[in-house]
């Protein structure tokens, strides 16, 4: 009997009674368990029916709350679409024609996008339902609309009060009468409220929830937003891991047309339940302090359940309730949790004196309303994910990323099988042709791949071998200016004076050959805690200290912490921490010292190496924005502006604003200070500013254009009386959908460094492109995805690819190419800093070098 | 706008507190106005500690010595010798709006404090923070461990919520109807206040606490001072610093064991140490051990820094407290530091009481030797705060020229 049917048989819905009160001291094993008989809907349902919308009436919805969009996970409408109404690109005049550039060498490249084709005139109906009488439950509502006979044959969304449907139904209002399992007539009307084209983003959203079902029917579970395939798991018997292959999916419309994507994902399992844990924790520990040794342990690891394929974090133990004692079942009938199970899931519970797992459910609609708790069995739980000692652990770390890091060519053949799959599936291809669609052939398309940079050092031009890393070729030249080190500290604890002395003496030979200066510094030996390095700071800088260099025997954060809270915001001179153990790795002191020499150089202003920039007067900025990592209120915003027109100089701004969006609210303090600091340099103002966004999440692009953009507006306008600059602005993004791969020697690579991406898989609404900036050594290199949504300076789109692929080579804490310009990694450093140790602005003094490299 | 009102209530609530001493020393004293000049004398009272300011760590010199002249002596009186309390309490995490129970009270931390003397007591107790509502173990487990790290269960050194009011009342001991203003940092009085409400409740205490932001209470005392007022952020930063994180005597015992920054205690003696260092210059005020931990920086002065042995100094030293309160008078310090202390409540420490001897010979004997003259100094009694063995230029430096 699927769910629905049983909600048919109840006639009524039950008001959910299941909600524990949170507060309570004694949760009652009786009133428990809201998800265990929610469970009972088995996951292969009908062949029709919105499981996911169903599945959400465990909150009982009225009627009248039933929006007039369809819902995402979060209630609200999904966030990446909220993005994709935002047009910008229609108001960037030099680009509304077009906006690839043309330059480069072409390379074909094979996308992770297929096409979906369908009919031209296609179009989506909605109806608006309504039920005399009216009913509460959601699952009723789709129950009855689905049985009744009118439209069982047709292809239907419903999310309780709204239809959708591929066909027109004859008459504009349909009235239905259905009656329930108890005999009560329902009458219900249809009323169509609008017919939408596939480009609609409500489209796509459908679009989304039908490649939904099609994933179910290849018996993919979904787990969070992802699907999982639980019948091929990747073993790795040595640490106890198993890994379950899946897809990340989306559907939307790229430049021309609509295109479904996939991407490969694992999730990491313990192949180890709870229960197993639990006795060898027993055996390890003892009896007495056995519940908080648990406890410790096991809070907050996420636990999945394999009868239902489902994840739950721990939240609490709850060590007086037993499988054998009772729990009320949604109908009101008590039953134990062992019976519960056999009759269920037919599963035989083997230890009856385990206690059961206690986890909060987030409550999907309404913030307000009490948390329900979920009772789960440890027998049946099996841990998810890797601790923090996993990960530390390089041997399964690596074991893992063998799996996970999929070479161009695997992934390329996971994507065939998918494809091959929902093509050869009957129930797949019978759902994709009732709506009217068909899934078509993968995409493939043409790049261009930017030549690579020269490197300008202080009386040398390299020619890098490569340009993912031209540390090799730079090591015998003098970089462009270096501030000579003449008065600075060394705190040490331990006894390492040796390891001292050879790595002191490495540090002026690899800076001699930088051109950077080092003197002796003053030695200091404190007892090994925090607070003697803090006294000893405290003791010993004053003005004239350029550096404050601390060698650390262990990397225990708050050493690092204190050392920079109050070397940058209270007393704000340079610092570099060192750990010991670095230093003691052997073979390796004369690199890693010409690393530090770098760092080191930064810190105090110098600058070390130089690209090309054909604009004169051009400001870069980078911004990112964090959430603090102490006080989850706080934002952490950083911003850093170059100060010369050769984009090797810079300043840098930090702030903490207590918001509960990542939209910053200073920039126009910020640019102001930029500015002044460009004209005291330059003596004018830069002719162009070009602002580089990092750290936007879904769903923001509109905020960010109605209201950090005026704000930088304001603060550019504002500078100067006569030609004030011109600006634009470009959001950066990590993480985005496509992939690309090229053909080299009959199989499938990484395209080269440099490749940009202009056309079909970008958007028809943006200014936007792919740069391929990075190598990735093992596994599928990731895109950068970059989209202007303001621009004032009309650069040419070649011009403004080349640009953004010349900042990439800019960022000195690396001698090779970034994934990201220069700018935006300083800010991310920055605010990265912030939000993990300082938690405070950092001083004004030390605006002008990169302090927080 | 409680700011203004705070500063004057403060030295309201100082002189109040004053009158039944003063009565009881048999002068005719029936309100505020008649004690003022009875008062007075204590804020006279020269500083007991002279300071060698560490040479070294003297960068620059950025706050200039204030004019006295121009300055009403009255008020400045009123302000120095004014009783503040400064209140903390933790909690293991804060829960959802939805539940009843918002906060779990694991920690208190109280210091009585005057711009004059500094911190003149303190107050700190863990707290049960009793049953942990189900299904929040995590949630609560969690907020602990990334802050104070208290465990939530099996810790023994909790007292329950009446214990723990009845002796926070009996630190403060109001004269009858009339409590002194309590204060804390603005982020922190919505939980202070939500706990002290709570604890109250469970143990069918009254809760009469008037809870006020330090925030308003700093920007009160310059305006008072200096007829203008600083900006709230800047006050924030100033109440806001890592430099005393490490202090000896500041943290308590639990947490300075287990080397945890966050303590409810040092919460509040970071903020009376702040404004020692910002204010109390201002004032003329020669900063002591009571004022900011300065036992830290002197230790270590002696020595050459290849051997800098930085923490000889974390041992709170023998003081010998001012005049100032009855109870606290040198006189019979030394007879008062051996007995138990009955009348205090658990928790409650007075700062004079401390004789606790540990450490090295050599750092008893640099706090001999520094201790010594301050004593005789003290003994005399007769000088204004700029004794013959405090240099005048050291006089009124400003503790953050050391950053």
């Amino acid at each position: 009997m699927s769910g629905r049917a049983r909600v048919r048989a109840r006639g009524i819905c039950v008001r959910s009674q299941h909600a524990l009160e949170v507060g309570r001291p004694q949760a009652f094993p009786t009133s428990t368990s809201a998800d265990l008989s929610d469970s009972d809907t088995p996951s292969s349902r009908g062949s029709v029916g919105t499981s996911r919308a169903s599945r959400k009436s465990k909150s009982d919805r009225p009627a009248a709350a039933a929006g007039c969009t369809l819902l995402g996970r979060d209630g609200r409408l999904r966030r990446d679409l909220v993005d994709a109404s935002v047009c910008t690109r229609e108001k960037l005049t030099h680009v509304r024609d077009c906006k690839t550039g043309s330059s480069g060498i072409p390379v074909k490249l094979v996308t992770n996008l297929f096409t979906i084709d369908l009919p031209q005139d296609w179009q989506l109906y909605q109806y608006n339902v309504t039920y005399t009488p009216n009913l509460e439950s959601r699952k009723l509502r789709t129950a009855l609309l689905y049985g009744h006979r009118e439209l069982s044959n047709k292809a239907k969304v419903f999310d309780g009060a709204i239809l959708f449907l591929s066909q027109k139904l004859e008459e504009e209002v349909t009235e239905l009468s259905s009656e329930t399992h108890r005999g009560e007539a329902v009458k219900m009307t249809l009323t169509l409220t609008g017919a939408l084209p596939s480009s609609s983003p409500m489209c796509t959203q459908v679009f989304s929830i039908i490649f939904k079902k099609i994933l179910k029917k290849l018996s993919m579970y979904q787990i969070g937003r992802n699907y999982f395939d639980p019948k091929e798991p990747v073993e790795i018997p040595q640490h106890k891991l198993s890994l379950w292959p899946g897809l990340a999916i989306s559907v939307s419309h790229f430049e021309s047309r609509l295109l479904f994507s996939a991407d490969v994902r694992y999730k990491v399992l313990r192949n180890e339940t709870v229960l197993e844990f639990m006795t060898s924790l027993h055996h390890s520990t003892g009896a007495a302090a056995f519940p908080q040794a648990c406890e410790k342990a096991l809070l907050g690891l996420v636990v999945l359940t394999r009868y239902n394929n489902k994840t739950y974090r721990i939240d609490d133990i709850d060590w007086s309730v037993k499988p054998t004692h009772t729990f009320q079942k949604r109908d009101g009938s008590e039953i134990t949790y062992v019976d519960y199970y056999q009759q269920q899931y037919d599963i035989a519970l083997s230890d009856l004196n385990q206690p059961v797992l206690v986890s909060l459910l987030k409550s999907t609609r309404n913030h307000n309303t009490e948390a329900r708790m979920v009772h789960l069995i440890p027998e049946l739980c099996f841990l998810t994910g890797l601790t923090r000692q996993a990960v530390s652990d390089f041997q399964l770390m690596k074991a893992v990323s063998e799996v996970t890091r999929l070479s161009p060519l695997s992934r390329q053949q996971r994507l065939a099988r998918l494809a091959d799959d929902i093509q050869r599936n009957r129930d797949a291809r019978f759902e994709l042709e009732t709506w009217g669609l068909r899934f078509g052939h993968q995409m493939s398309l043409t790049g261009r791949v930017a030549p690579s940079e020269k490197v300008l050092l202080q009386d040398q031009v390299c020619q890098p071998g490569s340009a993912a890393d031209w540390s090799k070729d730079i090591r015998t030249c003098k970089v462009l200016s270096a501030p000579s080190l003449t008065q600075w500290l060394l705190i040490y604890s331990g006894r390492e004076e040796t390891i001292n002395e050879s790595f002191l003496s490495c540090l002026r030979r690899a800076g001699s050959s930088m051109g950077f200066n080092v003197n002796q510094p003053k030695i200091i030996k404190v007892p090994a805690n925090p607070a003697a390095f803090l006294r000893a700071i405290q003791q010993h800088v004053h003005p004239d200290v350029q550096l404050v260099m601390c060698i650390l025997s262990s990397n225990q954060t708050s050493y690092y912490d204190v050392i920079k809270k109050y070397l940058t915001s209270e007393c704000p001179v340079p610092s570099q921490c060192v750990l010991t153990r670095t230093l003691n790795k052997q073979g390796i002191m004369l690199s890693l010292a010409t690393k530090i020499a770098m760092q080191v150089t930064c810190k105090l202003g110098g600058e070390l190496w130089a690209v090309e920039i054909p604009l004169k007067s051009l400001m870069v900025v980078g911004i990112d924005v964090c959430k603090d990592a102490q006080n989850k209120g706080t934002a952490v915003v950083g911003f850093v502006a170059s100060v010369n027109p050769r984009i090797t100089r810079w300043y840098s701004r930090c702030i903490l604003q207590r918001t509960t969006t990542d939209v910053a609210d200073c920039l126009k303090v910020f640019m102001t200070g930029a500015l002044n600091k460009w004209y005291k340099h330059n003596h004018e103002v830069p002719a162009r500013i070009i602002v580089y966004r990092d750290g936007v999440g879904d769903g923001q692009l509109q905020t960010l254009i109605d209201y950090e953009v005026p704000q930088l507006l304001s603060s550019v306008t504002e500078s100067s009386t006569n030609a004030s600059s011109r600006l634009s602005v470009v959001v950066v993004r990590k993480k985005c959908i496509p992939r690309f791969f090229t053909e080299r020697n009959h199989t499938l690579q990484n395209p080269p460094l440099g490749t940009v991406v202009d056309s079909e898989a970008t958007r028809p609404a943006w200014y936007d492109f792919y740069l391929i900036s990075q190598v990735a050594h093992q596994g599928t290199v990731n895109p950068t995805y970059y989209n202007v949504i303001y621009d004032d300076n009309g650069l040419k789109p070649d011009h403004m690819q080349r640009l953004t692929f010349k900042l990439c080579h800019l960022y000195y804490n690396w001698p090779g190419l970034i994934s990201i310009p220069a700018p935006c990694q300083y800010a991310h450093k920055l605010t990265f800093l912030v939000a993990q140790s300082i938690h405070k602005e950092p001083s004004l003094e030390l605006a002008h070098s990169l302090f927080y490299l | 706008m409680p700011n203004r009102k705070a500063s004057r209530n403060a030295y309201y609530f100082f002189v109040q507190e004053k009158i039944p001493e003063l009565r009881q020393r048999g002068l005719p004293v029936a309100r505020v106005a008649d004690a003022i000049p009875y008062c007075s004398t204590d804020w006279a009272n020269p500083v007991s500690t002279p300071l060698r300011r560490p040479g070294m760590l003297v960068p620059k010199q950025n706050v200039s010595p204030p004019d006295m002249s121009s300055l009403s002596l009255k008020n400045d009186q009123a302000l120095l010798g004014g009783v503040f309390y400064f209140l903390n309490i933790f909690s293991h995490g804060e829960l959802p709006p939805h539940c009843e129970q918002r906060f779990l009270p694991c920690e208190i931390g109280c210091v009585k404090y005057s711009l004059q003397d500094g911190i003149l007591a303190d107050f700190h107790s863990f707290i049960n923070p009793g049953e942990i509502p189900r299904g929040f173990r995590f949630h609560c487990q969690a907020a602990s461990d990334s802050s104070h790290k208290i465990p939530i269960s099996n810790f023994e050194s909790g007292h329950d919520h009446a214990t723990v009011l009845k002796n926070l009342y009996s630190f403060i001991h109001p004269n009858p109807g009339n409590w002194p203003p309590i204060y804390c940092k603005s982020d922190d009085r919505p939980r202070v206040n939500w706990c002290l409400k709570h604890m109250a409740k469970t143990s069918e205490i009254r809760h009469d606490l008037n809870l006020l932001t330090v925030e308003d209470l700093v920007v009160g005392i310059y305006q008072e001072k200096f007829l203008k007022e600083p900006s709230k952020t800047w006050v924030r930063s100033l109440l806001d610093v890592a430099m005393w994180d490490y202090s000896s005597n500041t943290r308590c015992k639990w947490h300075e064991e287990n080397d945890i920054l966050f303590c409810a205690l040092a919460v509040c003696k970071k903020i009376a140490y702040c404004i020692s260092n910002s204010l109390a210059t201002h004032f003329g005020i020669q900063l002591t051990e009571a004022h900011v931990p300065l036992q830290d920086y002197e230790a270590s002065n002696s020595m050459t820094p290849k051997m800098v042995v930085l923490d000889a100094g974390r041992y709170q030293k023998l003081r010998l407290e001012s005049t100032g309160y009855p109870h606290f008078n040198s006189s019979n310090h030394y007879q008062r530091s051996n007995i138990p202390t009955d009348d205090y409540p658990s928790g409650v420490k007075i700062s004079g009481q401390n004789s606790s001897v540990r450490g090295r010979g050599i750092t008893r004997l640099l706090e001999s030797i520094s201790n010594s003259p301050g004593s005789i100094h003290k003994f005399s009694n007769c000088e204004t705060s700029l004794s013959p063995y405090v240099s005048t230029k050291d006089g009124y430096k400003s503790f953050s020229s050391l950053s």
